[in-house]
């Protein structure tokens, strides 16, 4: 069995069986507050998902998720060093047995139900009692303070992580077989102005894996502890084993013991008290027994818990010099509701015209092909190949926070396929999301043919407060160009006449003369050069141009480049599989409907 | 996770199969019973020290049966067993008892059995069952019939009994007749046997309703809510979480002198929902509503436990919260007062709550959180009903 000088020596990594979030959250709280560089849970086996979200001081991250031990990667294995067994009693053995057939070398662990049969429990003691250090069943696991927290103990928020001091390495090993009490002390400990070198909460069922003689030996052998505190109750003999102990000095460190349960005098029958042990069955199993013969060991074992308390105060203890743990990162954390991956680099923009010449970007046989079909003849020109190609590459996708990929998303993890999220991503492109390309050229088109001046176009076109299609951004403005409408701007030096662009660019100045925001957008951008490109380069006529915009063809533009980004959306969540997607009760304002 | 009692003709059922051929009898069911021969009559309650107590009645007639069924039915029992009686010579009764312990299995064994074992420990002898090749080791010095022996623990291991009693044990050459037999069994292994059911467990002395309106609710939550109801003129009533810091609570009262005080004893844990903790809390209301503690003596109700590791102290405070407004007036009109301490996940957020709450409806004894001793909500409220 390792040491608790061991677990403190290195790093320790935790695979979690079963999902079990505020525990897991507690513990990468306790990781950070101990300011560990790397979070301890490093996978989780559940069903259902592939990944679970969880926060590492401020900072979200996924944790890996896996429906079988068997399938944890490789490269994980060697790294895993304990269980967190978080499963029903009903699967706590056979898990338990697959994750040590899976990583042998693991160390221990602890598990977490309270209905593992007794008869899983022994067969667990044959099988690891001897080499493994296991918690439970039942209990809250094993703390070691700085190092590591396996599993509830010593509390699932923030606010008890600080207040028990648990990032600061300490002198006292605290243990007992009821998981409440065992945070009881743990706090305690650090009222009373000492610090807790580990502890381990035995659980109270009858057969726990990793025995109090066991954790006693764990503590006497611990340089770093220097007292023992235990908590026990009525029925059972196990601090018999404390007193055994003693008396053959395996145990020479100092033992403050309470033992409850004399309130079992009051009444004539035994009553059953919260654990399956606390069932007197002989005299020498009431509190009153236990405390004498731990007394007469040697052990210190007060009649009430404030004096306890008091005996506590005494114990000595070593110079405590406490990590300060930034509380401020733990608050006001507010989870994201969808994960994705930045499909594209926004930030990234090409430059495909430079000296008033294309910059070669390679034959596009994709393009000409799609562009041909499109249009239904031979492409003359390589600017309309390339405008096309750079529109296509600027559009796949732009972010996570889009409508369409929202609901590509929702869809996905809603468990539907490709084809329906896509097409749930789809349906959603209209006159406020990515459906306004044919708009703006039907805008300008109708601007340049009326031949109307840009102000007038723009007094009669927004009479009783319309939008213009292809003017406005929510996040660019004047001062902060959008880059995709820079890059694609620079096919304007291609062309020896530009008449909707130069009309959108006329009409863009007099809307940011009224406000900044009503620029020219990246839809009105591409519709007014393609307008321009296909006159001069491609031949159109008024007439062809016209045929293009009654069937939608600019709309298109962004169809096809943005289903490939809503495809990349749906394999992330496929990926990632976070399970249904539910909106956050905080997020959703619900108003109580007239009753008539 | 707990041992319970399962009846003796389910225990032999289960050991002797078809084999057995003992009638089990419940008080109000009609069953046709054999009309002659010689029988053994028993209440099959898990009833200690049966024949002490006149509740065995050994070689009578099936009418003879009747008659003893109809006068252990007067006292309270329900259940009983008749068996064909199996004649013997004292000096064939053997004593086997086998205990599930944390190496294997414990084996008891005495040549001379019978009610007065425990008076003659000596003949006792022990043996530990590790593994298949135990068992043949301890068949030849105990001189048990091996087959027996190994079907017998066979039986112990698949169908998770924890203890098993047969005494007295009649062997003859390789049979081996168990005429009585008590079965403690382990509950957390009826999702993997099939062998006894809920309905074999018996049922203990009748309970008190609240307990049988605790007990069903129980057993719908993965969490654990316990309720022992001791004295209904108790003048203090319990509202407490966690099993170990309850009886740390408890044991104050009893130190204190308040024993006797105690209305009921239980507690909540495991992280129960906010519903759950109303259900729970308003059963407890009910009792100390109900009671009427000597000379009109003053009632408190104590929520009390330790620091919570993952229980929510918002969430089960609020499900309390729900539970007291709704006898809000009743327990003011009373003058009940209510104190607590308690600590643990959302702590400050939970006592905020329960102490508006209770300021508001001027029902506040004394309030405090995880700073404070585990038991000064205890001693507030004794020194409130004993002043």
């Amino acid at each position: 069995m390792t040491s608790i000088e061991t677990i403190r020596k290195k790093p320790q990594s935790i695979l979690v069986l079963g999902n079990h979030p505020a525990i897991m959250q507690s513990i990468l709280d306790f990781d950070f507050a101990c300011r560990k560089k790397e979070p301890s849970v490093i996978a989780c086996i559940t069903a259902n998902r592939k990944s679970l979200k969880l926060f590492f001081g401020k900072q979200e991250m996924l944790v890996p998720c896996f429906s079988d031990v068997t399938r944890v990667p490789k490269e994980l294995g060697p790294k895993i060093q304990w269980m967190l067994n978080v499963q029903s009693g009903r699967r706590a053995y056979e898990s338990t047995v697959a994750f040590f057939d899976a990583f042998p070398k693991a160390l221990g662990g602890h598990i977490f139900a309270e209905n593992v049969p007794e008869q899983h429990a022994t067969e667990l003691i044959q099988r690891y009692g001897k080499e493994k250090f296991i918690a439970g069943p039942s209990g809250v696991g094993l703390l070691v303070p700085g190092s590591l927290k396996l599993g509830a103990i010593g509390g699932t928020d923030i606010a008890q992580i600080e207040a028990s001091k648990l990032a600061t390495k300490g002198s006292i090993a605290v243990v007992s077989t009821s998981g409440g009490m065992t945070n009881e002390l743990i706090r305690a400990v650090a009222l009373a102005g000492k610090r807790v070198s580990f502890s381990l909460c035995i659980g109270g069922d009858r057969f726990p894996v990793t025995s109090l003689t066991d954790v006693l030996l764990l503590a006497e052998n611990d340089p770093k502890t220097s007292a023992i505190l235990y908590f026990g109750e009525l029925g059972g003999v196990d601090e018999y084993e404390i007193v055994e102990l003693l008396r053959a000095k395996k145990l020479t460190k100092l033992v403050l013991a309470y033992i409850a349960g004399v309130i079992d005098e009051a009444f004539g029958e035994h009553m059953q008290f919260g654990h399956a042990k606390a069932l007197v069955a002989h005299k020498d199993e009431s509190a009153r027994a236990k405390r004498g013969a731990l007394r007469a060991a040697g052990a210190s074992a007060p009649d009430t818990f404030p004096e306890f308390l008091a005996e506590l105060s005494k114990l000595p203890s070593t110079e405590i010099r406490d990590r300060v743990i930034p509380m401020s990162e733990f608050e006001n954390r507010q989870k994201s509701i969808l994960s994705t991956r930045q499909i594209v680099d926004l930030d990234d923009v090409p430059v495909f015209v430079k000296g008033k010449k294309l910059v070669s970007r390679g034959e596009n046989a994709f393009v000409r092909k799609a562009l041909e079909a499109l249009l239904g003849r031979e492409i003359k020109s390589e600017i309309t190949i390339a405008f096309a190609e750079a529109v296509f590459e600027l559009l796949i996708d732009h972010g996570g926070n889009v409508s369409g990929a929202v609901n590509t998303m929702i869809t996905a993890r809603a468990g539907k396929d490709l084809v329906s999220s896509l097409a749930a991503g789809l349906l959603t492109i209209g006159p406020r999301f990515g459906g306004a390309v044919n708009d703006a050229a039907a805008t300008w088109t109708l601007g340049v043919q009326s031949k109307q001046d840009a102000r007038s176009f723009v007094q009669e076109r927004t009479k009783g407060g319309k939008l213009l299609s292809g003017i406005g951004h929510r996040k660019y403005r004047v001062g902060i160009p959008d880059p995709r409408v820079e890059a694609i701007a620079q096919f304007a030096a291609l062309l020896k006449k530009r008449p909707h662009y130069d009309f959108a660019r006329a009409v863009e100045k007099v809307t940011t003369g009224k406000n900044g925001s009503l620029i020219l957008n990246v839809d009105g951008a591409m519709a007014a050069l393609f307008l321009d490109i296909l006159v001069e380069a491609e031949g159109y006529t008024e007439t062809e141009l016209q045929e293009l915009i009654d069937a939608e063809f600019f709309n298109a533009l962004f169809v096809i480049p943005r289903s490939v980004g809503f495809i990349a959306h749906f394999i992330e969540q496929k990926k990632n599989d976070e399970g249904l997607f539910r909106l956050p009760d905080e997020l959703l304002y619900v108003r109580k409907s007239k009753k008539s | 996770m707990s041992r319970v009692k399962i009846s003796e003709y389910r225990a032999k059922k289960i050991i002797l199969g078809d084999a057995y051929k003992g009638i089990s009898v419940h008080v109000d069911a009609k069953i046709k019973l054999p009309k002659k021969g010689k029988w053994v009559a028993k209440v099959d309650q898990g009833v200690k020290k049966r024949m002490k107590q006149g509740l065995v009645a050994v070689d009578i007639s099936p009418q003879a049966a009747m008659r003893a069924f109809a006068k252990w039915k007067k006292k309270g029992f329900s259940q009983f067993l008749l068996e064909p009686l199996v004649k013997h010579a004292p000096e064939e009764e053997q004593y086997l008892s086998l205990e599930r312990v944390r190496e294997g299995i414990r084996v008891l064994h005495a040549r001379e059995g019978g009610i007065d074992i425990e008076s003659n420990p000596e003949v006792v002898q022990k043996y530990l069952i590790r593994n298949e090749e135990d068992i043949a080791t301890i068949a030849k010095s105990s001189k048990l019939p091996e087959k027996f022996l190994r079907e017998l623990i066979a039986k112990f291991d698949e169908d998770f009994f924890a203890f098993l009693e047969l005494n007295p044990l009649i062997v003859r050459g390789n049979e081996a007749k168990p005429l009585d037999a008590a079965a403690l069994v382990d509950s957390a292994g009826a999702f993997f046997t099939r062998a006894w059911t809920d309905s074999d467990i018996v049922k203990g002395a009748a309970k008190h309703p609240s307990e049988g309106v605790i007990e069903a609710l129980a057993a719908t939550t993965p969490a654990s809510l316990k309720l022992n109801v001791l004295n209904t003129n108790g003048s203090l009533f319990f509202l407490l979480s966690g099993g170990g810091g309850s009886i740390v609570i408890a044991d104050e009262a009893q130190l204190e002198g308040a024993g006797k005080r105690i209305g009921n004893y239980g507690e909540y844990s495991g992280g129960p929902t906010r519903q759950e903790t109303y259900l729970y809390a308003k059963e407890i209301i009910k009792l100390l509503l109900a009671s009427r503690p000597p000379a009109g003596g003053k009632k408190a109700l104590v929520i009390a436990g330790g620091v919570a590791n993952f229980t929510d102290v918002k969430k089960t405070f609020a499900g309390i919260v729900d539970a007291l407004s709704e006898s809000a007036d009743a327990l003011r009109v009373k003058g009940v007062k209510v104190f607590v301490r308690r600590g643990g996940p959302n702590e400050v957020a939970g006592l905020a709550l329960m102490q508006e709450f209770l300021k508001r409806e001027k029902l506040l004894g004394s309030i405090y959180g995880s700073d404070v001793v585990i038991t000064k909500a205890v001693e507030d409220a004794i020194t409130f009903v004993t002043r």
